[in-house]
């Protein structure tokens, strides 16, 4: 509706359309400029490569880093799912009093496991794979004791509840030493706890840096147009309509930058895969890099259109209207 | 239409463009605006087209102060008024059917309300064949009639024309009036800046004449010749 004149009809509203029709319309309008944009970036195929380039480098490294962090945080929940917690009793212990501690302790809540290793078996084992054979017959006595090995829940398996757990294991009678060997565990979870705060703080900076190389993309393609904006301007164009395209431009950079990113971190997880593999099979740990699937292509395409967003939105809001008509 | 009301517009660093400058311009009416360069030609069609606002005073257009008018509000009012520039002002990269339908597709109609109104307005011009040329490719006058008809193609109420013959020859330059008369007849208020005096001795309009940012003159071109 025009505002000096009253019953002159503008634009779409001048024709009696349905609402439908009217919806389709915003739609197929949306369309043909977000295709018009990608035309743009293909008419100038070098500039828009560099672009999109640093744009997926810049998200290659902190995805890369999570990744592999992320994936070390599983390992690592692996061993200790694993980890056991070794009980030597007391040599006084009789085998039968050991079987009912057995007993008594595969009825606890926090216990998955009890088993039983007497000190016979203990030493047989020993001098099997150490090497020492025979020369361990001329002992007088086994010097070894009975050990039970206790297996934590998995819900009881993290380092402090399994410390409690140890804790309430020893107060049993027949325990003398009770152990488990978490140091180096916790060592480790606080090392990836520094690794993820430094990938976050490492991701908020290459963010930074997107957003105004974007920003400053997009102020470039502006000052180029800018006879294009004085007379779609003098004809009538709002800012809205002018920015638009440039819009549309962030938009595209984002989602291109996005899946490069993603294509580069799946090939570097590939490669160093390839040469984990057999360092991997010496520590007999399985590891498969994961986290490179359809939920980490939404989560990276999600970000780099944000920020190809914000950074057109940001460089838009300032440039299109510094340029009026004289 | 247009009434300007005590209008004065200083730009920064005191020279003064245009000083108590009153006038009323009726619905339907065609009228030319002269004066020296330098008079305030210009400066008077920037307030109409509010690439300018005034010092003091009020610009109304259909009895709307200009004034009041925000700034997002300024791209719906051109849309009201066709603007015809000296200097063609068309994108020389693009086609005069995309130049002609630019302010159609701003309003946002469809495509095929859009083809046939441009296809009427390349028409009234004379230039329905060039369609899918490029306007660097056409002569000067050609190029003017381009402008000519994205001016007119969304019909409004109001053509404002800054030196629209600038650089014609004077048969081109009546040919270009004579478009104006069309339109006027067709309902259209007609404003044209100009200092191509033998043109408008010709004819019989209305004159505003502008001295050094005064309104000196306003009446019949016959008496305009006079003064000069």
């Amino acid at each position: 509706m025009s505002i000096l004149f009253k019953g002159r009809k503008q634009g779409a509203s001048s024709k009696k359309i349905g609402p439908l029709q009217r919806i389709l319309m915003f739609f197929t309008d949306h369309l043909r400029q977000a295709v018009n944009s990608l035309g743009e970036l293909y008419r100038a195929p070098f500039a828009a490569i560099m672009t999109i380039g640093v744009l997926g480098f810049s998200l290659t490294l902190p995805s890369t880093l999570y990744i592999l962090v992320k994936n070390t945080e599983q390992i690592s929940s692996q061993w200790q799912q694993a980890s056991e917690i070794s009980l030597f009793l007391n040599k006084n212990v009789s085998e039968a009093n050991a079987q009912q501690l057995v007993v008594r302790l595969s009825v606890w809540d926090e216990i998955a496991s009890v088993t039983f290793i007497s000190a016979d078996e203990a030493l047989d084992e020993f001098q099997r794979i150490s090497g020492l054979g025979d020369a361990l017959s001329y002992l007088n006595e086994n010097p070894l004791p009975d050990v039970l090995l206790v297996v934590p829940t998995s819900k009881h398996a993290t380092p402090i509840s399994a410390g409690l757990l140890l804790d309430k294991l020893r107060k049993e009678r027949e325990v003398e030493i009770g152990k488990l060997d978490i140091e180096w565990l916790e060592r480790l979870y606080a090392l990836l706890n520094i690794a993820k705060e430094l990938v976050l703080l490492l991701a908020v900076l290459l963010f930074f840096a997107v957003v105004l190389i974007i920003g400053n993309t997009i102020r470039l393609n502006i000052l180029n147009r800018r006879d294009e904006i004085l007379v779609m301007k003098l004809v009538g164009a709002t800012d809205a309509f002018i920015q638009r395209p440039f819009l549309y431009t962030g938009f595209w950079f984002g989602l291109l930058g996005g899946v490069m990113a993603w294509l580069t971190v799946s090939i570097i997880l590939w490669w160093i895969g390839l040469s984990l593999e057999s360092f991997m099979e010496l520590y007999q740990v399985q590891l498969d890099i994961t986290g490179m699937g359809v939920e980490a292509l939404a989560v990276m395409l999600g970000v780099s259109i944000s920020l190809g967003l914000i950074g057109s939105l940001i460089s838009v809001n300032r440039h299109v209207k510094e340029i009026e008509p004289k | 239409m247009i009434k300007f009301e005590q209008v004065s517009k200083t730009y920064p660093g005191g020279h003064n463009a245009l000083s108590k400058v009153s006038f009323h311009l009726e619905p339907g009416e065609m009228a030319f605006l002269t004066g020296h360069s330098g008079a305030g030609k210009s400066t008077l069609l920037k307030l109409i087209s509010l690439m300018e606002r005034p010092t003091v005073g009020n610009v109304l257009i259909n009895g709307h102060n200009l004034n009041h008018i925000s700034r997002k509000q300024i791209a719906y009012i051109r849309r009201d008024i066709g603007m015809i520039f000296q200097s063609h002002q068309l994108l020389m990269g693009k086609s005069v059917f995309d130049n002609v339908s630019l302010p159609m597709v701003i309003e946002g109609h469809t495509r095929k309300t859009i083809a046939k109104r441009v296809d009427a307005a390349l028409e009234m011009v004379g230039l329905k064949e060039k369609a899918r040329d490029l306007p660097i490719t056409l002569s000067g006058g050609e190029q003017q009639r381009v402008g000519i008809a994205r001016a007119v193609v969304n019909r409004p109420p109001l053509l404002l024309a800054d030196e629209p013959t600038g650089n014609l020859d004077p048969k081109l330059s009546m040919e270009i009036i004579r478009l104006f008369e069309d339109f006027n007849q067709a309902g259209v208020s007609v404003f044209i800046a100009t200092h191509d005096l033998g043109l408008i001795a010709r004819m019989k309009y209305r004159t505003l004449t502008l001295k050094q940012g005064r309104m000196i003159t306003d009446g019949l071109s016959q008496a305009e010749e006079d003064m000069y």
